[in-house]
Parts: structure tokens; C-alpha cells; sequence
């Protein structure tokens, strides 16, 4: 009897089984013909968490933000090439001191509910995020060295923006999605039931919030770019990984994120685009500084010499990811290699630990729960470092927890290294991960100082011409690289399938394959 | 039975108070604050920390609960800090998928497991029973993730009989409700199969186990003894006597119906009042964490009171009597 059912079993065992096929050959790229284009059609879109409040000022989470992306507009955006490009703002200019900017708005742009859009409602926005009172995490965007940014309207369709001093990424600041000041004045914007039936001036409108469900948007006719060609966008929240792939091989939704396990498979498969890209992060390997283990430099260093990177990046990712050598990302325009890499080299390692009279050596990398690549990559670092003699253990936390660590305001905190990454933006300051003066409070955890490098960071900012700025930065890469306060582990890169039935996309980019929306469409 | 009541609704009072002390000091012993999820290089710790102060997260723990408390006892469970919409709101808002799937998942599954616990006490250790037992087991050692993602891959991919994921078809919301429900049902089966596979290892279990027991009693001999057909000592005295500990166990599982099934909300992107909670969980979203709480402390209450009294009704021995 009980064999009989063993063999039920392994019968249902094998139907799931022989799902996978046999030989994996990738296909090319097939993009349908917009002459295809279903007027009526609609796209759908998987979001992995929960939406938590649709306006731009006060949402921290990506879910939020992409389904703002559709309804809102900023006064700048960007484009493939990750320039800003005017929006709202038709076009700006710059006083010479590089403290007054001025934009000239659009006109005849309208809000989804048909009023027009003003510089009354820029001011608005601004005004908004900077309210101490508003829970907009935003606000430090527009806080200089202490000082607000003042922003002020000169007539209905000119914006004025008054910096305390010269600032580089400002003009990166001004894609913050603008919010209606006729829908929202007088009202607590923390609770506003704006936040869930939103007006924008985007090329969508907002239709309907089905919590925890879905939202969907439908074409604004009036877009001032033109009319969109979608009808509708829908957008799933679906927040387990593999069930948006089972989804996506369903036909339920047209777009996923793809983890490196999935990627030969999807790419093979018939019906889907498979894109890789870039992304604008790099992981790291962090010490803090203000432990003794790991004060003296040539100790960094061997730790440095003793990571093999080709093997993580080959062992983890298959291919996804490149090594990193620096802080910044190869996409970035201020991106440079000239840096010293530490190419591996056990023997260098050892005999650097020897010169700073270093024996035995042993700590704790942290890394958070849920991140199997960094959890993975903890395992095989400490395989590494057992090839020098430098004993590692792995604690894996939750986020907070290790948050609560690593952002505690009292000196010094008490952790010896962190696996982590960083999303960088779109302008290269890293002001706040690297200035001395961002340590207990601030992002340069790891009590990182170097004179050379806050001199650095401070011209980097104040200084307006991209080509001066390129030569800082890749000189301030350069001075961190040798300090190795971090080992750079990789930078990884992005995988995203698309059905077929998707046309219209932009180039491949950390700003996604969506950035033109109204042009999108999917085929009948 | 009146007083009885009242008397069991008095006590509620003093434990939900013990229950919110408790929860919410604990839930603040947890590292990390509800802004640990903004963390990124260009926010400034200055400003979460202004948004902590907005939220009145800087004061004592102490005043912080009692503040709480007070809103409380007038209807406010405050604000989620995620949304910033009302808690109150936010748990009712999931409250019908949840009980869209657990109701009918409960029903189903006490319907197949009860019968079924019987057949295998009667026909104990024949091959059905065997069958059943292996089954049993194999269900509670599978695991709900690994099942519901195999049912998906089959129905939905290979098949395309049923949807993968989700309550409704996209953009469905403007069709006729016969549409609609009928589109529901499909939404159902999958997520509803794997819920029902799963638990009937346990109900199964304890029935055969309370029905072997009965069965070997002296009442079930007379019974016998007495010339009764087998259908009516089975179904008339064996399973009412065999039905108590049952009735334990389904008052105790009450809340879950409430609760919701967190790992199957979220391999089906159903929208339940599981991914609520633990959402709260790792958010450290304070008002919405205690609002759930104090929902579902009151839920076991009631539950637990109704199994009480459901046992005066199963077993005449017990009365709820005037003190």
C-alpha cells in the first residue's frame, strides 16, 4: 500500500519536475511593431511591496514611487543617458555665483482635475517638504550646510530657487514630483486622503487603490506631451519574488525584476524579453575604523589583497555583477578606475598583516536578513580570509536591528565590519558617506577621516562645471581607494524580463526601460 | 447563562489592558525605530529624527503608552506611520480578503478532516487509514511556500487553468458581479487548495484519535450490545462524544480565521490581514502593530468563549450555573 502511494508522490513529484526543459539557448530581443499598438491595451506592472501613500513628498518606499512616476511630474526628469532634461520647466538658468536658479515653466499645463498648474503650486511643494511639521524625509534635499533653499515665485510661470551657497546636486533635486497647492493648502498632508486618490499632471490619471491589491491608472488625454498610447496601467502588488516570475510565465503581469538563478531559464524562454543593465549601486565590505583591529591602513589593505572579487562576483552572480573597485559606478559620468585595485594576492596579504604585527586576527562581518547575495557573499569572504589566517564569523540580522547598530549616535559604535550597499544618486556627492564630519550621526558609520577627502568633497559640491567636477572625484576615488575603508566588493546588475507584447521602451538603464511612458504600448 | 456571560465579558477588560502593557513594551524592546526604513545616504539623521519627535517618539516609553491608552478609550488607534491613515481603517480594509479565504479554507477543511478522522478510526488500520496517515504526514511536512508554488506552476503555467496570483483579474472591477464572482472563484481555488491540503493532517489526527478512544468505551459495547445498527452507534453516540476535543481545538483556531495565513497571502498576493501584521512587524509601525493586537487579543477571547460555550451544548454535563 504505502508504496502505492510513494508512487502517487514521486508522479506529482516528477509533473512539477519535468516542467523544467532540457537545454537552455538564449534568444534575441523581439520587439513588436507599433503599428500593432491596441489602443485599448492595457499594461501590468508587479510592484513587490505595498504601496504606502501616493505622493511624492512624503513616500520613502519604491512601490509608492513608481506609481507616482506615472501620475506625477517633476520640473526636471532625466533621460537614458541619466541627464536632467526639463519637465514641468521648459528651461532654466544659473547665476554666475551659481546661487540663484531660475526656471521658466510650461504653459497651458493642466492638472488631472482640469485647473491650471502654476508656479504657486512649485512654490507649494517646496514650501510643503521644508514644513518641519510634514514627515517628509526629503527635507535635507533642500537644506544646505544648515541653511533652507528658498524658492519663490516671480510670476505665474517663473520659479525662482535661492541657495544659501553654490550646490552641485540641486539641479538633481528639482525631479521631486510637484503636488496641487488648490487640492492640498490648509490641509495636514501627513493624513490627507489626497495621499490615496492623488491629482498629478503625469500621463496617467489615478483611477483606483485596491489595498494591498492593486492600483491602476488610466490615460490622461490632455498629457502635454501628447496622448499616452496605453489605455490603462495596472499595477500588482505581488511581494513574493518567485511568484511574480510564475506570474510573469503565467501572462499575468508584463514586467519582472529576475534573480541571477532565473536568468538562463527566462532568457530561453519564448514570449519574454529578457534586459540586463547596470545598476547605480555598488555592495561593500565596511570596518569600522574606530575598532584597534582596524586602525592601522595595511591591515585593510591585506584584506583587501586576500578578496578574490572574480570568484565572489562568478560564484554568486554568474556573470551579473563586476567587480568594484571604488565608490562610485561605472554608468556614473564621474565614474573613474584609475584607482588601485588590489588585484588578489594571498601572499601580499600575509606578509601585510606580518609588517603591521597583526597575528590571529579575527572578527564579525554583519550583514541583513533577506539578501541572499550578501549572505552568501559573508560565506565566501570568510573562506577567503581563512586562506591569510584572519578568522571571520557572520552574524545575519534583521534590517532594523543591524540599523539600530550601525546608525547608533553614540562613539564608538559597536560592530567590527558590515556587508551593505549603497544606491548612489544621480549626482556623484557622497558627501554624506565619506565627510568627517558625518560620524557618530551621519552616514560615514565606520568613523572614516582624511583631510584630503573632506577638502574633496566639499569642491566637489560647490563647483558647477561637469568637467572640473570628473577631475575631483575620480582624484577623490583615488584617495579613498588607497585608504580602503571599505573593501569595493561589485557593482550588479540589473535583469528585467518584459512579454513580448511590450513595445515602446527606452535603452536599458538604471532609470528602468520606462522612462518614456506615453510612448509605451502592448500589442493586442 | 446570562450572568455567566457577563461575568466572562467583565474579565476581558483587565486582560486586554494586561495584553496592551505588555505588547507595547515589548514591541519597543525590539531594535530599530519605524525610520530605520528610510535609511539612505541622503537623508539627513536630523530629519528622522524630526519625524520621530512629530510622531512622539521622543518621549518616555511610559508616557508614550499612556498617551496611547488615552486615545484608545476614545475610539483612536491613531494613525499607521506608513500610510498615515487610520489603523482602524487599515485592518478593516484587509478584513474581507481575509476572511474571504480563511472562511470558506476553515469550513472545507473541517468538512473533509471530521468525516474522514471517522472513517479512519472505524476502519482502523485498513489501507485506507494507511492511506490517509501517510498523507497526514506528508501534508504537515510539506511546506506551504514549496506547495502553493507548485500548484501555481502547474495550474497556471502548464495548464493555464487557473490565475496564479491576485483576488481579481486586472481591471475586472467594472463587469457584472456574476462575472466578478465567478472570476473570484478562480482566484480562490489554488490559494484555497493549499490551505486546505495542509491542515487536514491535523484535524484528522486528533479526530481519529478522540473517535478511537470513544469507540473503545463501555456505552459504545452496550450500545452494541443492545442490538443498535453500526451507522447509529457511530454517528449518534460515538461522534458526539468524540466531537469535545475538537470543538477545543476549533475554538482555539478561531482567531486565525482573522489572522489570515501570512506565507500563502504572500505566494498569492492575496491582500490579507497576515501581510498586514508582519508588514507592521518589520516597519515597527507602533499604532498599527498595538491595533492588531488588541483585534485579535479580543478575537481569542470571543473565540475561547464560544468554544466554552459550544461544550455545554456538545457535552450536557457541563451547565454554566448561577454562582
Amino acid at each position: 500500500m504505502i508504496k502505492q502511494a510513494i508512487a502517487v508522490f514521486l508522479l506529482l513529484l516528477c509533473l512539477t519536475g519535468c516542467a523544467a526543459p532540457g537545454k537552455l539557448t538564449a534568444k534575441a530581443i523581439k520587439l513588436p511593431d507599433p503599428a500593432q499598438a491596441d489602443p485599448n491595451g492595457s499594461l501590468i506592472l508587479a510592484l513587490g511591496g505595498e504601496i504606502s501613500v501616493i505622493n511624492p513628498v512624503l513616500s520613502t518606499d519604491t512601490s509608492s514611487s513608481a506609481v507616482e512616476g506615472v501620475i506625477f511630474n517633476g520640473l526636471t526628469t532625466i533621460n537614458e543617458s541619466l541627464e536632467v532634461i526639463p519637465e514641468l520647466a521648459s528651461s532654466w538658468t544659473v547665476s554666475p555665483d551659481g546661487k540663484i536658479w531660475t526656471f521658466k515653466l510650461r504653459p497651458g499645463v493642466k492638472w488631472h482635475d482640469g485647473q491650471l498648474f502654476t508656479a504657486a503650486d512649485v512654490v507649494f511643494t517646496y514650501d510643503t517638504i521644508l514644513n518641519p511639521k510634514v514627515n517628509s524625509v526629503r527635507r535635507s534635499d533642500y537644506i544646505i550646510d544648515g541653511e533652507e533653499i528658498k524658492f519663490r515665485a516671480l510670476d505665474k510661470l517663473t520659479v525662482q530657487a535661492i541657495l544659501p551657497k553654490p550646490f552641485a546636486p540641486f539641479l538633481t533635486r528639482t525631479m521631486m514630483g510637484i503636488i496641487p497647492k488648490h487640492l492640498l493648502e490648509g490641509k495636514d498632508i501627513n493624513t490627507a486622503s489626497f495621499n490615496r486618490a492623488p491629482v498629478g499632471t503625469g500621463p496617467f490619471k489615478f483611477k483606483e487603490w485596491v489595498t494591498g491589491d492593486h492600483v491602476s491608472v488610466v490615460r490622461n488625454d490632455n498629457y502635454y506631451k501628447g496622448r499616452p498610447m496605453l489605455a490603462q496601467i495596472i499595477m500588482k502588488i505581488i511581494p513574493d519574488e518567485n511568484s511574480t516570475l510564475v506570474a510573469l510565465e503565467a501572462g499575468e503581469v508584463d514586467e519582472t525584476g529576475v534573480p541571477p538563478k532565473d536568468y538562463q531559464r527566462l532568457k530561453a524562454k519564448a514570449g519574454i524579453n529578457v534586459f540586463e543593465y547596470d545598476a547605480l549601486t555598488y555592495t561593500y565590505l565596511a570596518f569600522n575604523l574606530a575598532n584597534p583591529k582596524f586602525q592601522d591602513k595595511r591591515v585593510r589593505q591585506a584584506l583587501a589583497y586576500a578578496t578574490d572579487k572574480e570568484q565572489l562576483v562568478k560564484l554568486i552572480f554568474k556573470g551579473l555583477a563586476s567587480p568594484a573597485y571604488a565608490p562610485s559606478a561605472p554608468i556614473s559620468w564621474a565614474y573613474s578606475d584609475a584607482v588601485e585595485k588590489y588585484s588578489y594576492d594571498p601572499v601580499k596579504a600575509r606578509q601585510l598583516l606580518a609588517e603591521a604585527g597583526v597575528k590571529n586576527l579575527s572578527f564579525t562581518i554583519l550583514t541583513n536578513q533577506g539578501n541572499k547575495e550578501r549572505e552568501k557573499a559573508a560565506v565566501v569572504l570568510q573562506q577567503q580570509f581563512k586562506k591569510v589566517g584572519v578568522k571571520v564569523d557572520i552574524r545575519v540580522m534583521e534590517w532594523s536591528a543591524l540599523l539600530k547598530i550601525v546608525n547608533s549616535p553614540q562613539a564608538p559604535k559597536d560592530f567590527d565590519a558590515v556587508l551593505m550597499g549603497w544606491a548612489l544618486g544621480l549626482d556623484p556627492d557622497a558627501y554624506s558617506i565619506w565627510h568627517s564630519s558625518q560620524y557618530p550621526t551621519g552616514f560615514n558609520f565606520i568613523d572614516y577621516k582624511n583631510p584630503a577627502v573632506d577638502r574633496l568633497l566639499a569642491r566637489g559640491r560647490t563647483t558647477l562645471d561637469q568637467a572640473q567636477r570628473k577631475k575631483i572625484y575620480a582624484q577623490l576615488w583615488q584617495v579613498i581607494a588607497a585608504d580602503q575603508p571599505y573593501i569595493f566588493l561589485w557593482y550588479p546588475k540589473s535583469v528585467v524580463a518584459i512579454r513580448e507584447r511590450v513595445g515602446g521602451l527606452s535603452r536599458p538603464g538604471p532609470a528602468g526601460l520606462m522612462l518614456n511612458i506615453e510612448k509605451l504600448f502592448v500589442t493586442k | 447563562m446570562k450572568s455567566y456571560l457577563r461575568q466572562r465579558l467583565i474579565q476581558f477588560i483587565p486582560i486586554i489592558l494586561g495584553v496592551s502593557l505588555l505588547s507595547f513594551f515589548v514591541m519597543h524592546l525590539a531594535p530599530g525605530d519605524p525610520t530605520a526604513l528610510f535609511s539612505d545616504p541622503n537623508v539627513n539623521p536630523i530629519e528622522l529624527a524630526r519625524i520621530r519627535a512629530n510622531w512622539g517618539l521622543d518621549k518616555p516609553i511610559v508616557v508614550q503608552y499612556f498617551y496611547w491608552l488615552g486615545n484608545v478609550v476614545r475610539g483612536d488607534f491613531g494613525t499607521s506611520y506608513t500610510t498615515g491613515q487610520p489603523v482602524l481603517q487599515e485592518i478593516l480594509a484587509r478584513l474581507p480578503a481575509t476572511l474571504m479565504l480563511m472562511i470558506p479554507a476553515y469550513i472545507l477543511t473541517l468538512l473533509i478532516t471530521i468525516p474522514l478522522g471517522v472513517i479512519c478510526a472505524v476502519k482502523k488500520e485498513s489501507w485506507f487509514d494507511n492511506l490517509v496517515t501517510f498523507f497526514s504526514f506528508a501534508g504537515m511536512a510539506t511546506p506551504s511556500f514549496w506547495l502553493g508554488l507548485v500548484l501555481m506552476l502547474v495550474f497556471a503555467v502548464q495548464l493555464h487553468w487557473l490565475p496564479a496570483v491576485g483576488m481579481y483579474e486586472s481591471g475586472i472591477t467594472g463587469a457584472s458581479l456574476f462575472v466578478r464572482g465567478f472570476d473570484f472563484i478562480r482566484h480562490l481555488i489554488l490559494p484555497l487548495s493549499t490551505m486546505v491540503l495542509l491542515s487536514l493532517a491535523g484535524i484528522t489526527r486528533y479526530q481519529r484519535a478522540a473517535m478511537l478512544e470513544v469507540l473503545g468505551q463501555d456505552f459504545i459495547r452496550t450500545a452494541r450490545a443492545k442490538g443498535l445498527p453500526e451507522r447509529q452507534v457511530i454517528f449518534k453516540h460515538a461522534l458526539k462524544n468524540a466531537l469535545i476535543p475538537i470543538v477545543t481545538l476549533i475554538g482555539l483556531s478561531l482567531p486565525d480565521l482573522f489572522g489570515g495565513a501570512f506565507i500563502i497571502e504572500t505566494i498569492f498576493a492575496w491582500p490579507g490581514m497576515g501581510r498586514l501584521g508582519v508588514m507592521a512587524i518589520f516597519q515597527r509601525n507602533y499604532p498599527l502593530i498595538m491595533g492588531i493586537v488588541i483585534f485579535s487579543a479580543v478575537l481569542i477571547m470571543l473565540g475561547n468563549l464560544l468554544a466554552d460555550m459550544a461544550y455545554a451544548w456538545v457535552d450536557p454535563r457541563i451547565r454554566y450555573a448561577k454562582k
